[in-house]
């Protein structure tokens, strides 16, 4: 047999995703006690687990799509019930610590197509970036932009460095560590959605705070 | 567990008739996972919003036992259960086997990768799957979207299970004026109702009108079905090309193409497509099964050994294994001349197979060709007395099986039990042009071919005679005649499903006509209940369990 040194290291990936994912639920089991010197450190373990999870999560993703079978399970979904679901998620990773709010605009359909766990786990990404660095809100939209479904996170903080934004606008490659990786991850899953020969497309810009939006045609 | 303290702007006000309360405390839940911390972890995952009747299990027999026994809501299902069934086959059991409610939840928890793009397309789903790890939030989020969607359905699950399509037809329209965001999950069940109503051209036209909205895959699958059941083989192949081209991981499309393929008469297509289908997902029994058939009929003994023997092994648990497929295995071997295998075979099968009649008849059949292969006659004529003795105390088994056993009677000299038996399956096949021919070759070989054709003549000719009759007397509206001859023909041939199913309708014409005979319609319940166990899933069941429920209904006999 061919010794596939990626596929043992996806493999490996897998196994430490798995064996953080008990040790989140083991977390989750502990009470909180309603005194700071506890609740504290056990939330930021919480938070943290959860932050690698999600990160593992990205480089099996990013492996599968070097091996192009990062193949989207497109179905029909409701926007709604994902920015509630959003939501919900948010209000429960920042425990308190800011106000987070969601908005639908009015002509948003009953029914979208897209992978719902390839988006959610995008979304849930943008969320992370705006929990570390958010002053004291977060905004949760969805909204029809250019016939695509536009799905937005909005915070209130310093906004994205600029060269950030030049290379997602210019779709160039940059260097990609911490918050760069994430968005990389994000392009590369907007853009597996096709429609009638449009791609989806994730869009970066500042508007009093960084605003995340990812475009599903 | 706090409710969000935010809220959604313009969100839209909670759907009419029924609200969006889940009474989670009366949830009732089951548990599948093999490894004991990951259950105890999930259990306390569904404390956490509430659910406390948590039923645990730790393999797919567990899971079936408590099924069994008591009612469920939801089954949280991992798809990895070590040795054993596997999380897809459980769900294929339980919804064949009809153990779960279409009203049940069950959802599939995954290590994704593997199993997401083959069982996102399988054509038994699951209502969801989680991908892990997943916290309670999500999972809640996710259980209250499903029971909420359950909910819309709730009428036209109602009507499907009185097994009223029409109305369930009618109150899925009702149920996607009421609720929009559930209109393409609406159609997707409309599809399904109209394939198993036989109306292909209206469901036809439905997937195309989905695939208008976007080409999904279980809608360009189901066009592709359509096409396919209206004989319309070309555009049929061709979508099932193009679904390939762009997702070749799809595996239900493998199995749709080689039955387009066998439409076609084109038997290499149809193995070169099953086994791709099998090199995606080789633990489903029925495609392992299919493509030993379909290579055993193409002369390719090889694969048909492995794809038996896989059979066999993959689904060394599941409820779609029978003696048969031990019969298959053998009967290949047999034919490669590898009778040593044949012995390891019954040898390690051997307590499987003493276990029930049948499967003592294939034993005893299989038994009788190793030994007139090997020319231990005495071995042999034990056999074929065993087989004997069992076929007259009523046991019989798959038709080729019978046939085997009548090629061997021939070659050890005992003729009239051979054409006996010949006889019996060319009755009960007596459109099987398949089977008829492998008939015709024994009789070939053994230098009997005029005896054979006059066994097969007149074998079939009262059967076909009396059902032709049957039908062209039902056509000229005598119904009563068409009764009278059809039964005959039952009578000749009771495991025949064409004639059963010819019967069953002009019994139910016959009371359109003169009223309720509560006789007949006992016997056309019967018959209707053969028809099914002979042919399952053919096409015509559908409809004439259709036509019985209006009979029963129309007579105040609905037993619903």
């Amino acid at each position: 047999m061919k010794f596939d040194g990626t596929a043992l290291y996806a493999a490996l990936i897998h196994e430490l995703k798995n064996n953080l994912g008990l040790l989140s639920m083991t977390l989750d089991s502990i009470p909180m006690q309603a005194e700071p010197q506890h609740d504290r450190p056990v939330n930021d373990a919480r938070l943290l687990c959860q932050s690698v999870i999600d990160r593992l999560q990205q480089a099996l993703l990013i492996f599968k799509a070097n091996n192009q079978q990062l193949q989207p399970t497109i179905d029909a979904y409701s926007p709604h019930d994902l920015v509630r679901e959003i939501m919900e998620r948010t209000v429960a990773l920042s425990r308190d610590r800011l106000h987070i709010e969601a908005e639908l605009a009015a002509d948003v359909p009953a029914i979208w197509f897209f992978d719902r766990d390839l988006i959610e786990m995008a979304l849930v990404n943008a969320i992370q970036n705006s929990l570390a660095y958010a002053r004291s809100s977060i905004r949760i939209e969805a909204g029809m932009v250019e016939g695509c479904l536009a799905l937005s996170v909005r915070d209130d903080s310093e906004g994205y460095p600029e060269h950030i934004l030049t290379s997602v606008a210019t779709n160039t490659p940059y260097r990609a560590t911490g918050t760069g990786l994430g968005l990389q991850f994000a392009r590369l899953i907007v853009q597996t959605h096709e429609n009638r020969g449009r791609f989806g497309e994730l869009r970066l810009f500042n508007d009093s705070g960084a605003v995340f939006s990812l475009l599903l045609p | 567990m706090s409710l969000p303290s935010a809220f959604i702007k313009n969100a839209p006000a909670s759907a009419p008739l029924n609200g969006t309360f889940i009474d989670y405390a009366s949830l009732r839940a089951l548990v599948v996972d093999d490894y004991p911390g990951m259950r105890n972890a999930l259990r306390l995952t569904l404390s956490n919003f509430g659910v406390v009747k948590v039923q645990l299990a730790a393999n797919a027999s567990e899971a079936l036992f408590h099924v069994k026994n008591k009612e469920f809501d939801f089954i949280l299902c991992d798809y990895n259960l070590g040795d054993g069934r596997d999380g897809q086959q459980l769900l294929e059991e339980l919804r064949h086997g009809n153990l779960i409610s279409l009203e049940t939840v069950f959802m599939m928890v995954t290590a994704e990768s593997y199993y997401e793009k083959v069982a996102a397309t399988a054509e038994l789903a699951p209502d969801d799957y989680m991908i892990k790890p997943f916290s309670a939030e999500i999972l809640r989020n996710r259980l209250d979207g499903i029971l909420l969607r359950k909910r819309a359905f709730r009428e036209v699950y109602r009507h499907f299970l009185a097994g009223d399509l029409e109305a369930a037809l009618v109150a899925c329209d009702e149920m996607m004026r009421n609720y929009p965001k559930y209109a393409v999950d609406g159609l997707r069940f409309k599809g399904e109702l109209l394939v198993t109503l036989g109306r292909f051209d209206e469901a036809e036209a439905l997937y195309k009108q989905v695939i208008a909205m976007r080409a999904i895959p279980w809608a360009r699958l189901g066009l592709a079905r359509s096409l396919h059941l209206q004989k319309k083989e070309e555009p049929a192949e061709e979508e099932l090309r193009d679904v390939l081209e762009h997702a070749p991981s799809m595996v239900a499309a493998y199995d749709l193409l080689a039955d387009v393929c066998l439409a076609k008469k084109d038997g290499a297509a149809a193995q070169a497509a099953l086994e791709k289908g099998v090199a995606i997902s080789g633990k489903t029994v029925r495609r392992q099964q299919k493509l030993g058939e379909v290579a055993y009929t193409n002369g390719d003994l090889d694969a048909a050994r492995t794809a038996f023997t896989n059979t066999l092994e993959k689904g060394r648990h599941s409820i779609f294994v029978t003696p048969a497929d031990l019969g298959n295995l053998c009967r290949v071997q047999v034919e490669q001349g590898d009778l040593k295998a044949v012995a390891d075979t019954l040898k390690k099968n051997k307590s499987s197979l003493q276990g029930s009649p049948e499967g003592k008849l294939v034993m005893a059949v299989s038994q009788s060709m190793m030994h007139n292969e090997t020319g231990n006659l005495q071995e042999a004529v034990k056999a074929l007395d065993e087989a004997a003795s069992l076929r007259s105390a009523g046991t019989r088994c798959d038709p080729q099986m019978m046939l085997d056993l009548a090629g061997v009677c021939m070659a050890n000299g005992r003729e009239g039990e051979a054409d006996g038996i010949v006889a019996e399956v060319a009755r009960n096949a007596h459109d099987s042009e398949s089977l008829l021919a492998k008939a015709r070759k024994i009789y070939d070989q053994a230098g009997r071919s005029d005896a054979g054709a006059a066994v097969l003549a007149s074998a079939t000719a009262d059967v076909r005679k009396l059902n032709n009759e049957g039908v062209v007397l039902a056509q000229k509206g005598d119904f009563k005649t068409a009764v009278e001859k059809l039964l005959t023909a039952c009578n000749e041939a009771p495991y025949n499903p064409r004639i059963i199913m010819n019967a069953v309708w002009v019994i139910l014409k016959y009371i359109d006509q003169v009223g309720m005979d509560e006789k007949m319609i006992t016997i056309a319940r019967n018959h209707l209940a053969e028809a099914e166990r002979q042919a399952p899933g053919h096409s015509r069941i559908s409809g004439l369990r259709l036509h019985l429920k209006e009979v029963e209904t129309r007579f105040g006999m609905s037993r619903t």
